[in-house]
């Protein structure tokens, strides 16, 4: 009996000692070291200026190689520099770079680098780091995330050596510390846009060696030269962001310590924000009308379409007036302004609202609108697809299991009913599920979304010139020619005009696509919080201009 | 008592492999991969290729299941997919302290307070202490855990100020999860008690001890109350497992960064490597509570003998 009981203490004890080894496990605890730290010149910088925010999921990855996701782009953004960097109109400005020279034939950029850009172990940042980093990027083996297409769409040479060929042949090359030359294969006119972004920052290769796997996994793994340095990590808590005091323009950095928070439910988010523990709040669309009359109330716009995907190989959507039925059958704006309730726009075209066209007009004043609602025309090219067909198709729409999706679904089976009456079966299915049924091509329509990685409609309109089943089997040589075509075209005004054809290809004549909605966002805004910047594509926030009172 | 356990710690070892085996060829079987396939569609297939042989995800289901159990026995549980380069090891280990902490809080509150309802409830059988006590009970068994977290959220948190709203930042940061989380285990605790008392108190060695001349109080310690504890301890293992390896709804509302959201995350993502660790780890720590629980029982009732022979 003693024995039995002696055995029971042990393992109790064994339970216990599991907990005490793992005592320090608040994320408060870990960054007190740091407050110590900074608290010897607490009394120079009397009033520190922080900022409160929070993410929705996890900061899942630090690598700006392996990094895909909006959360680790808001951290990356911050702490890494690119040689350009958005301002607070979304317009690229030096960064790294202190001027860049373009050549005649808008092939050549020969970007000088400035003295005082430094990395935070005091090293300069040279132009080799570039190099290195963006050939890694291009290295299937190293590049995992599935960017380097914002590359190899680019850069000369880039394309062969992605698919194992030599890098001596591509076009980045760093003619001395300060110096990078790039050449491009057509002219882009948003190239500088695109060096703004995660995939193109720098890293140095010294650092990453010494580091080997364990790069960038946490704080101390990691090497910094953006406006901010990386406190403390946790994946699933958040990240702490000091201000960075070597970075070249240290001195218009007002906050001093950013607390990036993770927060997956929005009702959590706004309890926070309400007790002050929180400068921003995103509000869930049954939270809006009651936020209305604050003071702090704002919307916002994304620069996210999302669409409903058909697949052209499917049966009975293989069939354009069908699909055209489809495509008019539904009303978006009751949508936006009903069902969704949170900033979102109804769409009228694949491209979002307010992306750049030609001339200080934007693509969609350019183009007017593609898309609408007209119930007699979707029932008449319903008949009309159906004597075509022999019988009425069975419909199918494939989406993703999240919240806001499965709304618009709902919404959309309810519409073809009343204009349409059909019955279309909704097939919900994990995001994992239904990437692979549309991998295989298995599916007739799936709503899906996509958000520009730049300021240019290329950044939409190219993806279905590559004949995935992803992007419905879309095969049309005309397509295909005229996103070519834009590619190597250097008269702007006629670049443009070929993106405005190919959209009405793509969504008129073709109905490949059909836009739902633009994503947008509501929120409350503490009123001590100013220039807090979340640019509605790309690197999506900057907290590099923020100031508080 | 060596040999039960040595049997036992046997016994252990199939059993994971048993469980590695199966959950490794049902995870293999969830579609997608472990990348973000939206934006891998704009990859030629020959990169895609290359991105899945780097990580050995090119080779046959088989022989990827055969290198996993090799690194495993070497005690390597590999790096997570989502969370790149990071050891699955410390990502288990650093998610578990809050999901073990707030679990542990919440399954000795509820232990105590369910134990004493219970009691409670069967010394005064059918007066207005039991069925209180079991309006109680009845209460937090229906419920949901997430409603009363939600209340204690903008309650005690955001109206009163008395605890923080959400995050894990210091040891009060703990309390209103555990909170929300025994509220369950005390109903269940409770119930299991009072019906256990009840049947014991009218056992006939009762009877005896109170024709002997015994004090109540000694009847109740001494003889009904250790004897009732028997289903209790039956129910507790799974209860203890459950509470310390997290609860997904309960850590998304509280911000804490658990092992219960890591866990659905990882099968979300088909973060392979971090799937089998946790399932190695949730059954390892299931099969040893339960022989905890198996000890336990030779200690309240000496009776129950674990293994023939010296004990």
């Amino acid at each position: 009996m003693k024995k039995k009981k002696m055995t029971v203490l042990a393992s109790l004890l064994l339970v216990s000692a599991m907990f005490a080894g793992c005592s320090s496990g608040f994320s408060g605890s870990e960054s007190k070291p740091a407050d110590n730290a900074s608290g010897k010149t607490s009394e120079t910088a009397a009033a520190a200026k922080d900022l409160k925010v929070y993410v929705e999921n996890e900061i899942k990855d630090l690598n700006q190689w392996k990094a895909s996701d909006d959360v680790s782009f808001t951290i990356l953004n911050n702490v890494e520099e690119g040689l350009y960097r958005l301002d607070l109109k979304n317009e690229p400005q030096p960064a790294m770079a202190e001027k860049v020279d373009v050549s005649d034939d808008k092939l050549t950029y020969t970007f000088t680098l400035r003295d005082n850009a430094k990395w935070s172990d005091g090293t300069p940042v040279t132009a080799q780091d570039f190099k290195y980093a963006w050939l890694n990027e291009l290295d299937p083996k190293i590049g995992t995330n599935g960017y380097s297409f914002i590359m190899t769409d680019y850069i000369v040479g880039a394309d062969e050596y992605a698919a194992g060929g030599s890098a001596d042949k591509v076009g980045i090359e760093a003619k001395d510390d300060k110096t990078l030359v790039v050449k491009l294969k057509q002219p882009t006119p948003y190239f500088l846009r695109l060096t703004s972004l995660a995939p193109y920052f720098p890293m140095k290769e010294e650092f990453v060696k010494s580091k080997g796997d364990g790069f960038a996994v946490g704080a101390d793994s990691m090497l910094f030269n953006g406006p901010y340095t990386v406190a403390t990590v946790d994946a699933a808590s958040g990240a702490v962001l000091e201000k960075n005091p070597g970075y070249w323009d240290a001195a218009n950095v007002k906050i001093d310590k950013v607390d990036v928070k993770v927060i997956k439910e929005k009702s959590t988010a706004l309890n926070a924000y309400k007790a002050g523990q929180l400068d921003r709040v995103l509000l869930s669309s049954s939270d809006v009308n009651a936020s209305k009359s604050d003071p702090g109330f704002g919307t916002g716009i994304n620069f996210r379409t999302t669409y409903l995907q058909f697949n052209t190989k499917a049966d009975g959507i293989s069939n354009v007036n069908i699909r055209k039925a489809l495509k008019y059958g539904f009303d978006s704006k009751l949508l936006a302004d009903q069902v969704l309730n949170n900033g979102s726009k109804a769409a009228t075209g694949l491209i979002p609202d307010v992306m750049s066209g030609f001339d200080g007009k934007s693509f969609r004043e350019m183009q007017g609108d593609l898309v609408g609602v007209d119930a007699a025309k979707a029932k008449e090219y319903w008949e009309q697809g159906v004597k075509e067909l022999g019988k009425a198709p069975k419909i199918t729409m494939l989406v993703a299991d999240t919240s806001e999706v499965k709304d618009v679904a709902t919404f959309m089976q309810s519409e073809y009913k009343k204009n349409l009456g059909i019955d279309v079966v909704i097939d919900t299915k994990t995001s994992k599920a239904r990437n692979q049924l549309m991998d295989n091509s298995n599916y007739q329509m799936g709503i899906t979304a996509w958000g520009a990685d730049y300021d240019d409609a290329m950044t939409y309109l190219d993806l279905w010139a590559n004949h995935t089943p992803y992007r419905g089997n879309y095969e049309n040589a005309n397509y295909d020619k005229l996103i070519t075509d834009a590619k190597k075209e250097t008269d702007e005004q006629k670049r443009i005009q070929m993106l405005l054809a190919a959209e009405k290809t793509l969504l008129d004549d073709d109905v490949v696509v059909v836009p739902i909605y633009f994503g947008g966002y509501s929120y409350l805004l503490n009123s001590r919080v100013q220039n807090l910047e979340y640019h509605p594509y790309g690197n999506p926030v900057d907290f590099k201009y923020a100031d508080v009172k | 008592m060596k040999r039960y356990i040595g049997f036992r710690i046997i016994y252990l070892i199939i059993t994971l492999f048993i469980i590695s085996t199966v959950t490794f060829f049902l995870m293999k079987a969830l579609p997608g991969t472990p990348f973000d396939e939206e934006k891998l569609a704009q990859l030629p297939p020959e990169q895609k290729q290359m991105i899945y042989a780097s990580y050995g995800l090119d080779k046959p289901v088989f022989t990827q299941y055969v290198n996993y159990l090799k690194n495993v026995v070497k005690g390597d549980l590999g790096t997570s997919f989502f969370y790149t380069g990071q050891k699955v090891k410390d990502i288990i280990s650093s998610r578990l302290f809050p999901s073990a902490l707030i679990g542990l809080q919440a399954v000795l509150l509820g232990l105590a307070i369910g134990l004493i309802l219970g009691i409670v409830a069967a010394y005064r059988h059918n007066t207005a202490w039991d069925y209180a006590t079991m309006i109680i009970a009845v209460l937090g068994v229906s419920i949901p855990n997430f409603v009363l977290a939600a209340l204690l959220q903008y309650f005690v948190g955001l109206k009163w100020g008395l605890l923080p709203v959400a995050f894990w930042e210091s040891y009060p940061s703990s309390i209103l999860p555990s909170i929300a989380l025994c509220v369950g285990v005390i109903a269940l605790i409770a119930r299991f008690v009072r019906t256990e008392m009840l049947e014991v108190l009218e056992q006939d060695y009762i009877t005896t001890a109170k024709a002997k001349g015994l004090g109540t109080i000694r009847i109740m310690f001494q003889h009904v109350i250790r004897n009732s504890l028997i289903s209790v301890i039956t129910i507790l293992g799974p209860i203890v497992v459950n509470l310390l390896t997290g609860s997904l709804v309960i850590e998304n509302i509280f911000g804490i960064p658990g092992i219960g959201s890591l866990f659905v995350d990882s099968i979300k993502m088909n973060d392979y490597s971090t799937i089998m660790g946790i399932t190695l780890f949730y059954s390892a720590f299931y099969v040893f509570v339960m022989l905890i629980v198996d000890l336990l029982y030779g200690l309240v009732d000496p009776r129950i003998r674990l293994a023939s022979g010296k004990g």
